[in-house]
């Protein structure tokens, strides 16, 4: 079996603190062309102090909208992240997959009540 | 022009004080406006945020902007966090530390904020705010700032200012961009006319985000929601003419008599908050994705 390549996130994004969005993407960038040449990876949290849903978004949410569930779960792993971290990252991908499944449900009715009135 | 700011308190009437200081000084062109705190009886400190945000946008017009008549206890507040030295006033030295500076960032200063709430947060409500609320709240904030740099499009920056009120075991923390409000972000994305209170209403909502394309998002909001929750603090969001609020597990939407540039977040924490926010999770590395 092949060894997974390592993508250290703390390298990556510079530092500890992973909060913002263009650092996500910039990880989502190291590892789509991985999964694209159907290597395995495995991302490794480890000194990551600070992590944020919208850093996830960007770096591993995203990924759902390209790579199918199944293909994810065979060729990512995850690694040294904090206990504490680890449901945010199960919500994150749970939005992510509910999100690729239908992007535009959101933009259902949204109510009387909401629309514009004059005064504004 | 001369304004007489009235009290401003971290409610929604404080909020729409900042609303009718924005519209009234709209016209306001290579003039000068002196703010006149005479009839300011009490301000939050946290307030500099939306504040500074609305005189930024004053300047922003070639305005020279002037702050006087500080009644002597809200000066010593305002120099402590330095929004007054924004204004020619000198600075006070905050000994006890109680204090969120005033600061003004930009979009792209995004290591400065994060060196700003390492800085900060140190000795607020600490020993008494544990480890696992004060890392809990951190990324809370950092939520909340991310959502200024993706969605407000304020070329004024971002604003933030805060109060550590050590009696009370409550911070307060308000973060105010300058930019074109929730109602338009989600107007432009539901492609309808949504009011503003109905635009905060829906971005509330889990999942719902307006960044199109390839990112899903919509987390931030909703685990600040949980987490005020939990924490038995308080959530304010004053954007354009919508105002929300949260505490005591009851929610409140109200529209303002006035526009209010931007969006002010203010997130408030019960230091005191002993709860374990370091949960036991059945998620693992193994079954994660």
């Amino acid at each position: 079996m092949t060894e997974p390549i390592i993508v250290r996130v703390f390298d990556i994004a510079g530092g500890p603190i992973c909060v913002s969005a263009e650092d996500g993407q910039r990880i989502h960038d190291k590892i789509a062309p991985l999964l694209r040449e159907g290597k395995k990876v495995a991302l490794s949290f480890e000194q990551v102090e600070t992590l944020i849903s919208a850093f996830l978004n960007a770096a591993i949410g995203q990924l759902y909208g390209e790579f199918s569930e199944e293909y994810i779960r065979e060729l990512v792993s995850v690694r040294d992240m904090d206990p504490d971290d680890l449901p945010i990252l199960k919500r994150v991908i749970e939005n992510a997959k509910a999100y690729f499944r239908d992007p535009e449900r959101f933009k259902q009715a949204i109510g009387e009540e909401n629309i514009n009135d004059d005064a504004e | 022009m001369i304004y007489y700011l009235p009290t401003i308190y971290s409610n929604e009437e404080g909020y729409e004080h900042l609303a009718e200081l924005s519209k009234e000084t709209k016209g306001l062109l290579a003039d000068r406006l002196e703010l006149n705190f005479s009839r300011v009886g009490f301000f939050d400190a946290n307030m500099a945020a939306p504040l500074g945000a609305v005189l930024a946008r004053v300047a922003d017009d070639l305005n020279s902007v002037e702050i006087v008549d500080v009644p002597p206890l809200i000066e010593r507040i305002l120099r402590k966090n330095r929004f007054l030295t924004h204004y020619r006033y000198e600075p006070l030295d905050d000994s006890n530390r109680t204090t969120m500076p005033f600061r003004r960032l930009q979009l792209s200063d995004e290591g400065l904020f994060e060196e700003y709430v390492k800085r900060e947060l140190r000795g607020k409500g600490i020993p008494r705010m544990s480890e696992g609320l004060g890392k809990v709240f951190k990324k809370k904030v950092f939520e909340v700032y991310q959502n200024a740099v993706i969605h407000s499009g304020s070329t004024l920056g971002i604003f933030v200012c805060g109060q550590f009120f050590p009696q009370k075991q409550k911070l307060d923390l308000t973060i105010t961009d300058a930019g074109i409000g929730i109602r338009e972000n989600v107007r432009r994305f539901l492609r309808a006319k949504i009011s503003s209170v109905g635009a905060i209403r829906w971005a509330l909502k889990e999942g719902h985000t307006t960044k199109e394309g390839s990112q899903p998002g919509g987390l931030g909001l909703k685990f600040l929601h949980e987490f005020i929750q939990l924490n038995k603090g308080r959530i304010q969001i004053a954007s354009r003419f919508g105002f929300y609020e949260f505490r005591k597990g009851k929610e409140t939407f109200e529209k303002m008599a006035a526009d209010l540039p931007g969006t002010s977040v203010t997130i408030e924490i019960n230091t005191g908050d002993t709860a374990e926010y370091c949960l036991e999770s059945e998620v693992t590395p193994e079954n994660v994705l």
